[in-house]
Protein backbone atom coordinates (compact mmCIF):
# COMPACT_ATOMS: atom_id res chain seq x y z
CA UNK A 1 0.00 0.00 0.00
CA UNK A 2 1.46 3.34 -0.97
CA UNK A 3 1.84 5.87 1.79
CA UNK A 4 0.08 9.19 1.71
CA UNK A 5 2.24 11.81 0.08
CA UNK A 6 1.61 15.53 0.08
CA UNK A 7 0.83 17.07 -3.27
CA UNK A 8 4.07 17.76 -5.04
CA UNK A 9 4.74 19.69 -8.17
CA UNK A 10 7.97 18.90 -9.93
CA UNK A 11 9.11 20.54 -13.10
CA UNK A 12 12.41 20.14 -14.83
CA UNK A 13 13.92 22.24 -17.54
CA UNK A 14 17.11 22.10 -19.52
CA UNK A 15 18.83 24.39 -17.05
CA UNK A 16 17.07 24.09 -13.75
CA UNK A 17 15.07 21.74 -11.60
CA UNK A 18 12.24 23.11 -9.53
CA UNK A 19 10.56 21.21 -6.81
CA UNK A 20 7.72 23.00 -5.16
CA UNK A 21 5.61 21.37 -2.53
CA UNK A 22 2.26 22.86 -1.91
CA UNK A 23 -0.47 21.77 0.40
CA UNK A 24 -3.52 23.10 -1.36
CA UNK A 25 -5.59 22.07 -4.31
CA UNK A 26 -4.84 25.40 -5.99
CA UNK A 27 -2.50 26.06 -8.84
CA UNK A 28 1.13 26.91 -8.41
CA UNK A 29 1.54 29.83 -10.75
CA UNK A 30 5.31 29.99 -10.38
CA UNK A 31 5.48 26.36 -11.44
CA UNK A 32 3.26 27.06 -14.42
CA UNK A 33 5.50 29.76 -15.76
CA UNK A 34 8.59 27.64 -15.36
CA UNK A 35 6.75 24.80 -17.01
CA UNK A 36 6.00 26.99 -19.98
CA UNK A 37 9.63 27.87 -20.31
CA UNK A 38 10.52 24.30 -21.13
CA UNK A 39 7.39 23.17 -22.96
CA UNK A 40 8.61 21.30 -25.96
CA UNK A 41 12.19 21.00 -24.85
CA UNK A 42 11.87 17.24 -24.32
CA UNK A 43 11.29 15.97 -20.83
CA UNK A 44 11.69 12.64 -19.12
CA UNK A 45 9.31 11.92 -16.27
CA UNK A 46 9.09 9.05 -13.84
CA UNK A 47 6.38 8.63 -11.30
CA UNK A 48 7.15 6.58 -8.23
CA UNK A 49 4.98 6.22 -5.17
CA UNK A 50 2.92 9.21 -6.21
CA UNK A 51 5.77 11.64 -6.83
CA UNK A 52 6.76 12.65 -10.31
CA UNK A 53 10.38 13.31 -11.15
CA UNK A 54 11.20 14.88 -14.44
CA UNK A 55 14.48 15.65 -16.16
CA UNK A 56 15.48 17.28 -19.41
CA UNK A 57 16.07 14.62 -22.03
CA UNK A 58 19.52 15.98 -22.81
CA UNK A 59 20.69 15.25 -19.28
CA UNK A 60 19.98 11.54 -19.45
CA UNK A 61 22.88 10.57 -21.66
CA UNK A 62 20.55 8.90 -24.12
CA UNK A 63 18.86 6.73 -21.51
CA UNK A 64 15.27 5.97 -22.39
CA UNK A 65 12.80 4.27 -20.10
CA UNK A 66 12.07 0.68 -21.01
CA UNK A 67 9.05 -1.21 -19.76
CA UNK A 68 6.58 -4.02 -20.21
CA UNK A 69 4.08 -1.69 -21.76
CA UNK A 70 4.81 1.31 -23.86
CA UNK A 71 2.25 3.53 -25.53
CA UNK A 72 2.20 6.93 -27.10
CA UNK A 73 -0.22 9.81 -26.71
CA UNK A 74 -0.89 12.44 -29.34
CA UNK A 75 -3.48 15.17 -29.13
CA UNK A 76 -5.18 18.12 -30.75
CA UNK A 77 -4.34 17.47 -34.39
CA UNK A 78 -7.05 19.95 -35.51
CA UNK A 79 -7.09 18.60 -39.06
CA UNK A 80 -8.58 21.34 -41.24
CA UNK A 81 -7.07 24.26 -39.29
CA UNK A 82 -5.26 26.56 -41.72
CA UNK A 83 -4.69 29.85 -39.92
CA UNK A 84 -1.32 31.60 -39.42
CA UNK A 85 -0.53 29.73 -36.17
CA UNK A 86 0.04 26.69 -38.43
CA UNK A 87 -1.03 26.74 -42.07
CA UNK A 88 -0.01 23.09 -42.53
CA UNK A 89 -1.32 20.86 -39.74
CA UNK A 90 -1.02 17.84 -42.05
CA UNK A 91 2.76 18.26 -42.19
CA UNK A 92 3.10 18.51 -38.41
CA UNK A 93 0.84 15.48 -37.82
CA UNK A 94 3.02 13.59 -40.29
CA UNK A 95 6.09 14.71 -38.35
CA UNK A 96 4.49 13.32 -35.18
CA UNK A 97 3.79 10.01 -36.92
CA UNK A 98 7.40 9.87 -38.14
CA UNK A 99 8.60 10.60 -34.62
CA UNK A 100 6.51 7.74 -33.22
CA UNK A 101 7.74 5.35 -35.89
CA UNK A 102 11.31 6.27 -34.96
CA UNK A 103 10.93 5.55 -31.21
CA UNK A 104 13.52 3.03 -29.97
CA UNK A 105 10.81 0.86 -28.42
CA UNK A 106 7.78 0.54 -30.68
CA UNK A 107 4.70 1.57 -28.68
CA UNK A 108 2.04 -1.09 -28.10
CA UNK A 109 -0.71 1.35 -29.05
CA UNK A 110 -1.62 4.96 -29.66
CA UNK A 111 -3.92 7.17 -27.61
CA UNK A 112 -5.38 10.28 -29.24
CA UNK A 113 -6.85 12.62 -26.65
CA UNK A 114 -9.18 14.54 -28.93
CA UNK A 115 -9.63 17.43 -31.32
CA UNK A 116 -8.67 15.04 -34.06
CA UNK A 117 -10.31 17.50 -36.47
CA UNK A 118 -10.96 21.22 -36.39
CA UNK A 119 -14.55 21.28 -37.68
CA UNK A 120 -15.76 17.64 -37.55
CA UNK A 121 -15.85 17.52 -41.35
CA UNK A 122 -15.85 14.05 -42.95
CA UNK A 123 -12.86 15.00 -45.11
CA UNK A 124 -10.87 16.02 -42.02
CA UNK A 125 -11.59 12.71 -40.30
CA UNK A 126 -10.72 10.88 -43.53
CA UNK A 127 -7.33 12.60 -43.76
CA UNK A 128 -6.36 11.69 -40.18
CA UNK A 129 -7.53 8.08 -40.53
CA UNK A 130 -5.56 7.75 -43.76
CA UNK A 131 -2.43 9.26 -42.20
CA UNK A 132 -2.61 7.05 -39.09
CA UNK A 133 -2.39 4.02 -41.38
CA UNK A 134 1.25 5.04 -41.79
CA UNK A 135 1.90 4.31 -38.10
CA UNK A 136 3.82 1.17 -37.31
CA UNK A 137 1.71 1.02 -34.16
CA UNK A 138 -1.53 -0.65 -35.19
CA UNK A 139 -3.83 -0.30 -32.21
CA UNK A 140 -5.41 3.16 -31.76
CA UNK A 141 -7.70 4.49 -29.04
CA UNK A 142 -9.48 7.82 -29.10
CA UNK A 143 -11.54 10.18 -27.00
CA UNK A 144 -13.31 13.13 -28.63
CA UNK A 145 -12.50 16.80 -28.25
CA UNK A 146 -15.16 19.46 -28.58
CA UNK A 147 -14.05 19.97 -32.20
CA UNK A 148 -14.91 16.35 -33.05
CA UNK A 149 -18.55 16.44 -32.01
CA UNK A 150 -19.74 19.61 -33.78
CA UNK A 151 -23.23 19.68 -35.26
CA UNK A 152 -24.03 15.96 -34.80
CA UNK A 153 -23.43 15.32 -31.07
CA UNK A 154 -20.53 13.09 -31.95
CA UNK A 155 -22.40 10.52 -34.09
CA UNK A 156 -19.76 10.58 -36.81
CA UNK A 157 -16.92 10.46 -34.30
CA UNK A 158 -18.37 7.35 -32.61
CA UNK A 159 -19.02 5.63 -35.92
CA UNK A 160 -15.38 6.09 -36.89
CA UNK A 161 -13.47 5.85 -33.60
CA UNK A 162 -15.58 4.51 -30.77
CA UNK A 163 -17.69 1.62 -32.03
CA UNK A 164 -18.93 -0.47 -29.15
CA UNK A 165 -18.40 2.33 -26.66
CA UNK A 166 -21.07 3.42 -24.18
CA UNK A 167 -23.11 6.60 -23.95
CA UNK A 168 -21.43 9.46 -25.77
CA UNK A 169 -18.30 7.33 -26.38
CA UNK A 170 -16.72 6.17 -23.12
CA UNK A 171 -15.08 2.77 -22.62
CA UNK A 172 -12.31 0.92 -20.80
CA UNK A 173 -9.78 -1.78 -21.64
CA UNK A 174 -6.85 -3.63 -20.09
CA UNK A 175 -3.27 -3.92 -21.36
CA UNK A 176 -0.44 -5.71 -19.57
CA UNK A 177 -2.18 -5.42 -16.20
CA UNK A 178 -2.91 -1.70 -16.58
CA UNK A 179 -6.57 -0.60 -16.68
CA UNK A 180 -7.33 2.20 -19.16
CA UNK A 181 -10.47 4.33 -18.97
CA UNK A 182 -11.40 6.63 -21.88
CA UNK A 183 -13.85 9.36 -20.83
CA UNK A 184 -15.86 11.97 -22.75
CA UNK A 185 -16.11 15.44 -21.19
CA UNK A 186 -16.98 17.61 -24.19
CA UNK A 187 -20.69 16.86 -24.56
CA UNK A 188 -23.83 18.59 -23.25
CA UNK A 189 -21.86 21.54 -21.92
CA UNK A 190 -23.92 24.02 -19.91
CA UNK A 191 -23.87 27.81 -20.23
CA UNK A 192 -21.17 29.29 -18.03
CA UNK A 193 -19.82 25.83 -17.19
CA UNK A 194 -16.71 23.76 -17.82
CA UNK A 195 -16.03 20.33 -19.26
CA UNK A 196 -18.59 17.79 -18.08
CA UNK A 197 -18.68 14.03 -17.60
CA UNK A 198 -22.29 13.69 -16.47
CA UNK A 199 -24.06 11.41 -14.03
CA UNK A 200 -24.43 8.41 -16.32
CA UNK A 201 -20.75 8.29 -17.18
CA UNK A 202 -19.67 8.78 -13.58
CA UNK A 203 -21.88 5.92 -12.45
CA UNK A 204 -20.51 3.71 -15.20
CA UNK A 205 -16.94 4.56 -14.22
CA UNK A 206 -17.50 3.77 -10.57
CA UNK A 207 -18.81 0.32 -11.49
CA UNK A 208 -16.07 -0.18 -14.07
CA UNK A 209 -13.23 0.14 -11.54
CA UNK A 210 -15.02 -1.32 -8.52
CA UNK A 211 -13.94 -4.93 -9.09
CA UNK A 212 -10.27 -4.07 -9.69
CA UNK A 213 -7.65 -4.65 -7.01
CA UNK A 214 -6.16 -1.51 -5.50
CA UNK A 215 -2.74 -2.41 -6.87
CA UNK A 216 -3.99 -2.18 -10.47
CA UNK A 217 -2.37 0.81 -12.20
CA UNK A 218 -5.06 3.03 -13.69
CA UNK A 219 -4.70 5.34 -16.68
CA UNK A 220 -7.59 7.72 -17.35
CA UNK A 221 -7.55 9.65 -20.62
CA UNK A 222 -9.95 12.38 -21.65
CA UNK A 223 -9.77 15.61 -23.63
CA UNK A 224 -10.34 18.49 -21.20
CA UNK A 225 -8.08 18.35 -18.11
CA UNK A 226 -9.56 16.64 -15.05
CA UNK A 227 -7.78 19.11 -12.81
CA UNK A 228 -8.35 22.79 -12.48
CA UNK A 229 -5.71 24.15 -14.86
CA UNK A 230 -7.41 27.49 -15.57
CA UNK A 231 -11.20 27.58 -15.23
CA UNK A 232 -11.34 31.16 -16.54
CA UNK A 233 -10.50 29.71 -19.95
CA UNK A 234 -12.60 26.60 -19.48
CA UNK A 235 -9.52 24.48 -18.76
CA UNK A 236 -11.15 22.26 -16.15
CA UNK A 237 -14.00 19.78 -15.75
CA UNK A 238 -17.00 20.54 -13.54
CA UNK A 239 -17.46 17.04 -12.10
CA UNK A 240 -13.88 15.78 -12.18
CA UNK A 241 -13.76 15.45 -8.38
CA UNK A 242 -16.43 12.75 -8.53
CA UNK A 243 -14.50 10.85 -11.18
CA UNK A 244 -11.30 11.00 -9.14
CA UNK A 245 -13.25 10.04 -6.03
CA UNK A 246 -13.93 6.61 -7.47
CA UNK A 247 -10.16 6.12 -7.96
CA UNK A 248 -9.14 6.85 -4.38
CA UNK A 249 -8.30 3.27 -3.46
CA UNK A 250 -5.77 2.82 -6.24
CA UNK A 251 -2.07 3.29 -5.58
CA UNK A 252 -1.21 4.52 -9.07
CA UNK A 253 -3.48 6.72 -11.17
CA UNK A 254 -2.29 8.57 -14.25
CA UNK A 255 -4.57 11.10 -15.94
CA UNK A 256 -3.70 12.04 -19.53
CA UNK A 257 -5.37 15.06 -21.13
CA UNK A 258 -5.08 17.34 -24.15
CA UNK A 259 -7.09 20.49 -24.95
CA UNK A 260 -4.62 23.12 -23.68
CA UNK A 261 -1.91 22.54 -26.33
CA UNK A 262 1.01 22.59 -23.90
CA UNK A 263 2.57 20.22 -21.39
CA UNK A 264 1.65 20.58 -17.76
CA UNK A 265 1.91 18.24 -14.82
CA UNK A 266 0.67 18.03 -11.32
CA UNK A 267 0.81 15.29 -8.72
CA UNK A 268 -1.78 15.03 -5.99
CA UNK A 269 -1.54 12.05 -3.69
CA UNK A 270 -1.85 8.94 -5.82
CA UNK A 271 -2.76 10.84 -9.00
CA UNK A 272 -0.41 12.19 -11.65
CA UNK A 273 -2.02 14.63 -14.09
CA UNK A 274 -0.39 15.27 -17.42
CA UNK A 275 -1.39 17.28 -20.47
CA UNK A 276 0.14 16.74 -23.90
CA UNK A 277 1.33 19.10 -26.58
CA UNK A 278 -0.74 19.52 -29.71
CA UNK A 279 0.44 18.32 -33.10
CA UNK A 280 -1.12 21.42 -34.68
CA UNK A 281 -0.54 24.72 -32.85
CA UNK A 282 0.43 25.96 -29.38
CA UNK A 283 -1.85 27.88 -27.03
CA UNK A 284 -0.74 30.55 -24.56
CA UNK A 285 0.13 29.87 -20.92
CA UNK A 286 -2.88 30.37 -18.64
CA UNK A 287 -3.81 34.02 -18.33
CA UNK A 288 -0.86 35.20 -20.42
CA UNK A 289 -3.00 36.36 -23.36
CA UNK A 290 -6.47 37.92 -23.80
CA UNK A 291 -7.87 34.52 -24.83
CA UNK A 292 -6.79 30.91 -25.27
CA UNK A 293 -6.78 31.26 -29.08
CA UNK A 294 -4.01 29.75 -31.24
CA UNK A 295 -0.60 31.24 -30.45
CA UNK A 296 1.54 32.39 -33.34
CA UNK A 297 5.20 31.64 -32.83
CA UNK A 298 8.02 32.25 -35.33
CA UNK A 299 7.86 29.59 -38.04
CA UNK A 300 11.22 28.09 -37.11
CA UNK A 301 10.04 27.64 -33.50
CA UNK A 302 6.73 25.95 -34.27
CA UNK A 303 7.95 22.36 -34.16
CA UNK A 304 9.62 22.98 -30.82
CA UNK A 305 6.20 23.57 -29.22
CA UNK A 306 4.39 20.68 -30.90
CA UNK A 307 5.00 17.07 -30.03
CA UNK A 308 4.13 13.62 -28.77
CA UNK A 309 4.04 11.93 -25.37
CA UNK A 310 5.60 8.54 -24.81
CA UNK A 311 4.52 6.52 -21.77
CA UNK A 312 6.20 3.42 -20.34
CA UNK A 313 5.02 1.08 -17.62
CA UNK A 314 7.24 -1.41 -15.83
CA UNK A 315 5.31 -4.34 -14.35
CA UNK A 316 5.51 -4.57 -10.59
CA UNK A 317 7.09 -1.16 -10.12
CA UNK A 318 3.86 0.82 -10.26
CA UNK A 319 5.75 3.49 -12.12
CA UNK A 320 4.74 5.11 -15.34
CA UNK A 321 7.46 7.01 -17.12
CA UNK A 322 6.12 9.89 -19.17
CA UNK A 323 8.33 11.43 -21.85
CA UNK A 324 7.35 14.50 -23.86
CA UNK A 325 9.19 14.93 -27.10
CA UNK A 326 8.90 17.98 -29.32
CA UNK A 327 8.75 17.48 -33.07
CA UNK A 328 12.09 19.27 -33.24
CA UNK A 329 14.63 20.87 -30.89
CA UNK A 330 14.67 24.55 -30.06
CA UNK B 1 -51.04 61.39 -33.81
CA UNK B 2 -47.89 62.38 -35.58
CA UNK B 3 -46.26 63.79 -32.43
CA UNK B 4 -47.12 60.57 -30.62
CA UNK B 5 -45.34 58.53 -33.29
CA UNK B 6 -42.26 60.71 -32.96
CA UNK B 7 -42.29 60.21 -29.23
CA UNK B 8 -42.51 56.46 -29.69
CA UNK B 9 -39.55 56.46 -32.08
CA UNK B 10 -37.50 58.56 -29.67
CA UNK B 11 -38.42 56.30 -26.77
CA UNK B 12 -37.36 53.21 -28.71
CA UNK B 13 -34.11 54.81 -29.85
CA UNK B 14 -33.25 55.71 -26.27
CA UNK B 15 -33.45 52.08 -25.26
CA UNK B 16 -31.06 50.97 -27.95
CA UNK B 17 -27.37 50.57 -27.10
CA UNK B 18 -24.88 52.64 -29.00
CA UNK B 19 -23.88 49.79 -31.30
CA UNK B 20 -27.45 49.28 -32.37
CA UNK B 21 -27.91 53.01 -32.94
CA UNK B 22 -24.85 53.18 -35.12
CA UNK B 23 -26.10 50.30 -37.21
CA UNK B 24 -29.68 51.47 -37.48
CA UNK B 25 -30.75 52.99 -40.74
CA UNK B 26 -33.96 54.97 -41.30
CA UNK B 27 -35.36 52.07 -43.35
CA UNK B 28 -38.87 50.63 -43.07
CA UNK B 29 -39.71 48.74 -39.89
CA UNK B 30 -38.52 45.14 -40.19
CA UNK B 31 -35.90 46.06 -42.76
CA UNK B 32 -33.47 47.81 -40.42
CA UNK B 33 -29.85 46.72 -40.57
CA UNK B 34 -29.14 43.91 -38.15
CA UNK B 35 -27.66 44.65 -34.78
CA UNK B 36 -24.10 43.37 -34.86
CA UNK B 37 -22.41 41.21 -32.24
CA UNK B 38 -18.77 40.33 -32.81
CA UNK B 39 -17.16 37.16 -31.51
CA UNK B 40 -13.60 38.08 -30.71
CA UNK B 41 -11.04 36.62 -28.29
CA UNK B 42 -13.52 34.05 -27.00
CA UNK B 43 -16.15 36.62 -26.04
CA UNK B 44 -19.34 38.18 -27.39
CA UNK B 45 -19.10 41.91 -27.89
CA UNK B 46 -21.15 43.70 -26.80
CA UNK B 47 -22.06 41.10 -24.21
CA UNK B 48 -25.60 42.49 -23.91
CA UNK B 49 -27.60 44.06 -26.72
CA UNK B 50 -31.02 45.60 -26.32
CA UNK B 51 -33.24 45.63 -29.41
CA UNK B 52 -36.88 46.21 -30.33
CA UNK B 53 -39.27 43.42 -31.23
CA UNK B 54 -38.75 42.34 -34.83
CA UNK B 55 -35.05 43.22 -34.85
CA UNK B 56 -32.42 40.94 -36.27
CA UNK B 57 -29.17 40.32 -34.42
CA UNK B 58 -26.22 39.15 -36.47
CA UNK B 59 -23.18 37.43 -34.94
CA UNK B 60 -19.83 37.34 -36.76
CA UNK B 61 -17.01 35.05 -35.64
CA UNK B 62 -13.68 36.85 -35.87
CA UNK B 63 -11.66 34.20 -34.01
CA UNK B 64 -9.40 31.57 -35.54
CA UNK B 65 -11.44 29.02 -33.60
CA UNK B 66 -15.04 28.00 -34.35
CA UNK B 67 -17.86 29.08 -32.05
CA UNK B 68 -21.62 28.68 -31.81
CA UNK B 69 -24.50 30.87 -30.67
CA UNK B 70 -27.05 28.86 -28.68
CA UNK B 71 -29.77 30.26 -26.42
CA UNK B 72 -29.92 28.62 -23.00
CA UNK B 73 -33.36 27.18 -23.76
CA UNK B 74 -32.41 26.44 -27.38
CA UNK B 75 -34.94 28.88 -28.84
CA UNK B 76 -32.20 29.72 -31.32
CA UNK B 77 -29.14 27.68 -32.17
CA UNK B 78 -26.56 28.36 -34.85
CA UNK B 79 -24.57 25.75 -36.63
CA UNK B 80 -20.82 25.89 -35.98
CA UNK B 81 -19.42 29.22 -37.17
CA UNK B 82 -15.92 29.05 -38.59
CA UNK B 83 -13.79 32.19 -38.94
CA UNK B 84 -15.76 35.08 -40.51
CA UNK B 85 -18.98 33.08 -40.70
CA UNK B 86 -22.20 34.74 -39.54
CA UNK B 87 -25.46 33.78 -37.92
CA UNK B 88 -28.61 35.90 -37.74
CA UNK B 89 -31.76 35.55 -35.70
CA UNK B 90 -34.85 37.76 -35.74
CA UNK B 91 -36.53 38.28 -32.39
CA UNK B 92 -40.31 38.23 -32.79
CA UNK B 93 -41.15 38.31 -29.07
CA UNK B 94 -40.07 40.53 -26.21
CA UNK B 95 -38.00 39.02 -23.44
CA UNK B 96 -34.48 38.38 -22.23
CA UNK B 97 -32.56 35.77 -24.17
CA UNK B 98 -29.42 34.39 -22.53
CA UNK B 99 -27.13 32.55 -24.88
CA UNK B 100 -23.69 30.91 -24.93
CA UNK B 101 -21.17 29.15 -27.13
CA UNK B 102 -21.88 25.44 -26.79
CA UNK B 103 -18.24 24.65 -27.65
CA UNK B 104 -16.80 27.10 -25.09
CA UNK B 105 -19.57 27.45 -22.51
CA UNK B 106 -17.67 30.10 -20.54
CA UNK B 107 -18.63 32.44 -23.38
CA UNK B 108 -22.05 33.91 -22.58
CA UNK B 109 -24.14 36.81 -23.85
CA UNK B 110 -27.61 38.30 -23.65
CA UNK B 111 -30.18 39.81 -25.98
CA UNK B 112 -32.89 41.96 -24.40
CA UNK B 113 -35.90 42.40 -26.69
CA UNK B 114 -38.31 45.20 -25.84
Amino acid sequence: MSKKIEPTLVFAGAKDVIEFDHHHDGIDRRGFLKCMAWAGAGTYCVMQGGVLHSYALGGLGGHKPKGDLSFVQISDSHMGFNKPANPDVTATLQAAIDKINALPQAPTFLLHTGDITHLSKPGEFDTVQQMLKGLKTGDHFFVPGEHDVLNDDGAQYRERFAKGSRGSGWYSFDKSGVHFVGLVNVMNLKAGGLGSLGKEQLEWMEKDVKHLSKSTPIVVFTHIPLWSVYPEWGWATDDSAQALGSLKKFGSVTVLNGHIHQTMRKVEGNVTFHTAMSTAFPQPAPGSAPSPGPMKVPEEKLRAVLGITDVNFVQGSHALAITDEALSGQ
Amino acid sequence: MKAKQYLLVIAVLLTLPFAALAQSSPAQPGQAAPVEVKIDNFSFSPGTVTVRVGSTVRWTNRDDIPHTVVSDNEIFKSKTLDTDEQYSYTFANPGTYDYFCSIHPKMTGKVVVQ
